[in-house]
């Protein structure tokens, strides 16, 4: 399993790396980049199984990565948690109507994320059978 | 002209206008009319260069009461010290992810251990005791250590409200980079031929720092 953690904050990539290792994702490649931009190169180069983004970042925002990545027939498919501090209601609309999967509003814990990667999981799992 | 002229009633009608309204021909009432724009316009930047003035100086004095008071003593310091900041406060939170990272090895070894003497003893021993002591303690520690490191996202959300104060400053600097320049130039009588571009920070900075700021 591959997970791709995007966040211009070195220290907030460190946190949800850290999280996962804690969640039990040892065996997971967890990988960083530090905007939307470098995150979509990665994601185009490597196979990864899911997406953790912030929203505000240089260059490529987190909103405009999930959208790139819907645009992407190889990539449309992949599961995008974004974890933010924002947490006004048009933009989670707006990342609702791009087609994220999760959304996490900062600070957060752990158990938060456990709980919104099992939903991202159980549907995915859900999808993968009915298909 | 009789109702523009009862308009000026009890003022004394000034000469120039007098002249215009006296102007045998063409010419003469081009040339008055003339004479009564340009001293209108005289005027006009008369008030303005000292309208300008004033600014420039309210400028420099607000530059020079924002270094009297010492800290930041430039628009450039304080945005140094934000970032600052920022670095500090990302070293701090990394040291302290470093702390979580090499403690939880160690809790899940201590687990473990404790694990296998609880196993290995009868319960009325003592060593079943402390390994049981010592199991409980290993997991609420991980617990803990979890919480502490989702705590460090203070980091970020300080952080990034520091980076929006820093580039509401570089705003903030521009406009008074704009006002400087602006009045600068007609304080001292030169016409402003547009905004005056500065090619870079250095330039921005020492421009700024020549007003105080």
């Amino acid at each position: 399993m591959k997970i791709l953690v995007v966040d211009d904050f070195s220290t907030m990539r460190r946190i949800v790396r850290n999280l996962l290792v804690e969640l039990g994702f040892s065996n997971t490649l967890i990988q960083e980049a530090d905007d939307g931009e470098n995150a979509l190169t990665m994601l185009r180069n490597n196979s990864f199984d899911m997406v953790v983004t912030d929203w505000n970042m240089p260059n490529m925002t987190g909103i405009d990565l999930l959208r790139a990545i819907r645009a992407e027939p190889s990539l449309k498919g992949m599961p995008v948690l974004m974890v933010t501090a924002e947490n006004n209601r048009d933009q989670i609309i707006a990342a609702a109507q791009a087609g994220v999967n999760g959304y996490i509003v900062k600070p957060f814990t752990a158990a938060t994320l456990q709980e919104k990667l099992s939903k991202i999981f159980e549907r995915l799992a859900a999808s993968g059978a009915n298909a | 002209m009789n109702a523009q002229v009862s308009l000026m009633a009890g003022e004394a009608m000034p000469q120039e206008l007098h002249d215009l309204l006296n102007s045998t021909d063409g010419a003469a009432f081009e040339q008055a009319l003339d004479v009564l724009v340009r001293q209108r316009e005289q005027r006009l930047f008369r008030a303005l260069g000292l309208l300008a003035r004033d600014l420039h100086d309210a400028v420099r004095r607000l530059g020079g009461d924002l270094a009297q008071e010492g800290v930041p003593g430039s628009v450039a310091d304080a945005r140094k010290h934000l970032q600052d900041v920022l670095e500090m406060s990302s070293q701090a939170a990394h040291r302290t992810l470093d702390f979580a990272e090499r403690m939880r090895p160690q809790a899940d070894a201590l687990a473990a251990n404790a694990g296998a003497v609880i196993d290995g003893s009868a319960e009325d021993d003592v060593a079943y005791g402390l390994a049981r002591q010592a199991q409980t303690f290993a997991n609420e520690y991980r617990e803990g250590m979890a919480d502490f490191v989702v705590a460090q996202s203070w980091q970020d959300l300080s952080g990034q409200r520091i980076k929006k104060v820093v580039n509401f400053i570089g705003s903030v600097e521009n406009s008074l980079l704009e006002l400087v320049s602006l009045t600068g130039a007609l304080a001292t009588g030169e016409a402003a031929a547009g905004p005056v571009k500065v090619t870079s920070q250095d330039e921005a900075d020492r421009l700024l720092s020549e007003f105080g700021f």
